[in-house]
């Protein structure tokens, strides 16, 4: 098998692959992947080297882990799940990505294609219109700075209070939509700056808000999609793609100057300067981690706002209140952030980086609601396939600290796809493919066209077939919003 | 004044990276800083109504550099403005760099702009400032 890597790579499963210690100097423990050995092939060098340059970070248990839908990152590859003994071990800004607790949620509904499709195009237009996206756009809800100091400190939770949201969201939200450890002295001025008039927005990259639909034969799991509120028949969902914006990135770019300085001073030296890190009991380590869970905070808040303008436009649209046309948060998920967790190995700080969290039925830190189904995993592909609801599973607390995929992941540079289609012909494109899309960029949306990312069908089955996640149903795009 | 830039290919899967090129220190700054620019919008198609004057000073020219690249991506986001241009002067005292400049842009309207990516930051990712042959260079990525 031909890889982009010469690194000795051992075949443990036909899902996972592991680097040994002896390939990198300094290696503390080996670099697993997750992946067939065609997306293994496909896999970019940064990947090979990337997670073994993990694998020598202090503190580190087990294995550096990357997951199928891995490349090339800052410092970690994206897909990267690394777990660090919260006594011994290190905290690191590029272990959990710029964008903090960048996330998907899924709101449901009891509309049916048939009911939408004839008011797509106006859905579409309330959806563009209510939901600010793409360069310097701000949000509705005016933050005094008293009023985010309460959202860096109480997330989903102060939306929810303010009127934008029901208290049952929170429920459904991962960790309540609240992180507790926070503190907001540990924040720059500069991130204030950026977040204050950022709430409710997307922004723009690879963040989106996208209406899909769910068919019959595209449920994988009848009861495990009943019991999340998924009945298939042409069901319409909501997806929504965002973190926490220039508050969040402000946040990883101010501890990275810090953690620099740092290191020299605890003595640490890392192969790459974006894996710049601290003792996770040093006074850096836990004022990162306060002022992380802060941007945490922000962009659970930042999707609380959204989904209450979600609701709001469709109930512009097709009539009575988002209650009467079911509109239930399904779930809300992080994929970028570091948070302590209790394994056989004791208390560790996971650091997920484009990695999603899976806890299995038996997981006890999960609300009642899901200890039978498993927590809900969802998984954004690119504009033109399609998505996933997913579940954890127990495989994946025992395996990957509970862990799994977050997306497709990316196989061509942005720069790349805007050489091989213009924005306006994949737009008309789409929809010629049944797909609306509203973009403020075109170029931005060119960027996102479906070829430049990974099938995320063969990604799906490669966690599946690791027992690290299971399918729970296949979500179609009929329209998208981008920044 | 010379500088010219172009978008790399293949160095940044998922982000934006630029290389950057001047016959001087300045022209490089100001050719990084036309790039960054047009990241985020087509210059051309944004207004001059907005202004900020900006001061900034580093002993490490590499440094001041990321310094000044980032206060643009900040006042994008506090200010909620794209940039129409960013004239600067650099010049070098005591052995600190020092770069005077001026952010000249407008408020983000979709309707009236070419937009293009919401610059998150400027990331340390194969970063490098230095002098090749007659040139001086820079390699950038850029987080959107």
């Amino acid at each position: 098998m031909q890889l982009n890597t010469g690194m000795k790579v051992n075949r443990i499963t036909d899902e996972v692959w592991e680097i040994p210690t002896s390939e990198k100097s300094d290696m503390l423990v080996p670099a697993r992947i997750y992946g067939t050995p065609g997306i293994l092939q496909s896999m970019d060098q940064g990947v090979f080297d990337q997670v073994t340059n993990v694998a020598c970070l202090p503190g580190i248990q087990r294995y550096a882990l990357c997951m199928p839908d891995g490349h090339w990152g800052y410092g970690f590859p994206i897909g990267g799940v690394a777990a660090f003994d919260v006594r011994e071990g290190v905290i690191s800004p590029g272990g959990v990505g710029y964008d903090v607790n960048c996330g998907m949620r899924l709101i449901r509904t009891d509309l049916t294609l048939a009911d939408v499709a004839p008011r797509l195009p106006r859905l579409m237009d309330e959806l563009f219109r209510r939901v600010p996206a793409g360069v310097g756009a701000g949000g509705s809800v005016k933050l005094s700075r008293s009023d985010l100091n309460a959202v860096m400190v109480q997330g989903a939770r102060w939306c929810v209070e303010q009127g934008y949201g029901w208290h049952r969201d929170l429920e459904r939200s991962e960790e309540g939509g609240c992180i507790r450890v926070t503190d907001p002295s540990t924040v720059s001025d500069q991130a204030i700056g950026r977040g204050i008039s950022q709430l409710g927005t997307l922004g723009s990259g690879n963040h989106y808000l996208e209406v899909q639909v769910v068919s019959n034969d595209r449920i994988f799991d009848p009861a495990t999609a009943a019991a999340l509120g998924i009945s298939g028949q042409d069901q319409i969902v909501v997806m929504v793609h965002c973190g926490s914006r220039g508050f969040g990135h402000q946040v990883a770019t101010d501890y990275l100057k810090v953690f620099a300085k740092a290191m020299r001073r605890y003595g640490i030296s890392v192969k790459d300067q974006q894996l710049a890190c601290a003792p996770f009991r040093s006074q850096e380590g836990q004022d990162y981690f306060a002022a992380m869970n802060c941007a945490a905070n922000m962009a659970f808040a930042n999707r609380q706002v959204i989904t209450h303008h979600v609701r709001e436009a469709f109930t512009a649209v097709f009539g009575p209140s988002a209650e009467e046309l079911g509109m239930e948060l399904v779930y809300d998920v992080a994929h970028n952030i570091a948070k302590i967790e209790r394994y056989p190995e004791g208390e560790l700080l996971v650091h997920r980086k484009g990695a999603t969290r899976a806890f299995g039925p038996g997981s006890m830190e999960l609300t009642p609601e899901f200890r039978e189904t498993g927590q809900p995993v969802i998984c954004g592909g690119s504009m033109e396939t399609g998505s996933y609801l997913l579940v954890g599973t127990d495989r994946a607390v025992e395996e990957t600290f509970g862990s799994t995929m977050h997306g497709s992941g990316r196989t061509m540079s942005r720069a790349q796809a805007k050489k091989q289609v213009r924005g306006e012909q994949l737009q008309q494109q789409m929809k010629q493919h049944g797909i609306l899309v509203k973009a403020v960029s075109m170029s931005g949306l060119a960027e996102e066209a479906g070829f430049a990312y990974k099938n995320i069908s063969d990604v799906v089955e490669t966690v599946e077939g690791a027992g690290i996640t299971k399918r729970v149903a296949e979500l179609r795009p009929i329209g998208n919003i981008k920044g | 004044m010379s500088y010219e830039f172009r978008f790399l290919e293949d160095v940044a899967l998922a982000d934006i990276a630029f290389e950057a090129a001047g016959d001087s220190i300045e022209d490089l700054f100001q050719g990084a800083t036309r790039a960054l620019l047009e990241t985020m919008a087509d210059p051309q198609t944004v207004g001059a109504s907005w202004n900020r004057r900006i001061v900034k000073m580093d002993a490490a020219l590499d440094d001041l550099l990321v310094e000044w690249l980032s206060e643009i991506v900040y006042w994008k986001d506090a200010a909620g403005v794209v940039f129409h241009e960013a004239p600067l002067s650099l010049t070098h005292h005591n052995g600190r760099w020092k770069i005077e400049g001026s952010l000249i842009g407008a408020p983000v309207d979709h309707t009236l702009q070419t937009l293009r990516n919401d610059v998150k930051g400027i990331t340390r990712h194969l970063y490098k400032v230095g002098q090749d042959g007659p040139l001086w260079k820079a390699t950038v990525v850029v987080d959107v």
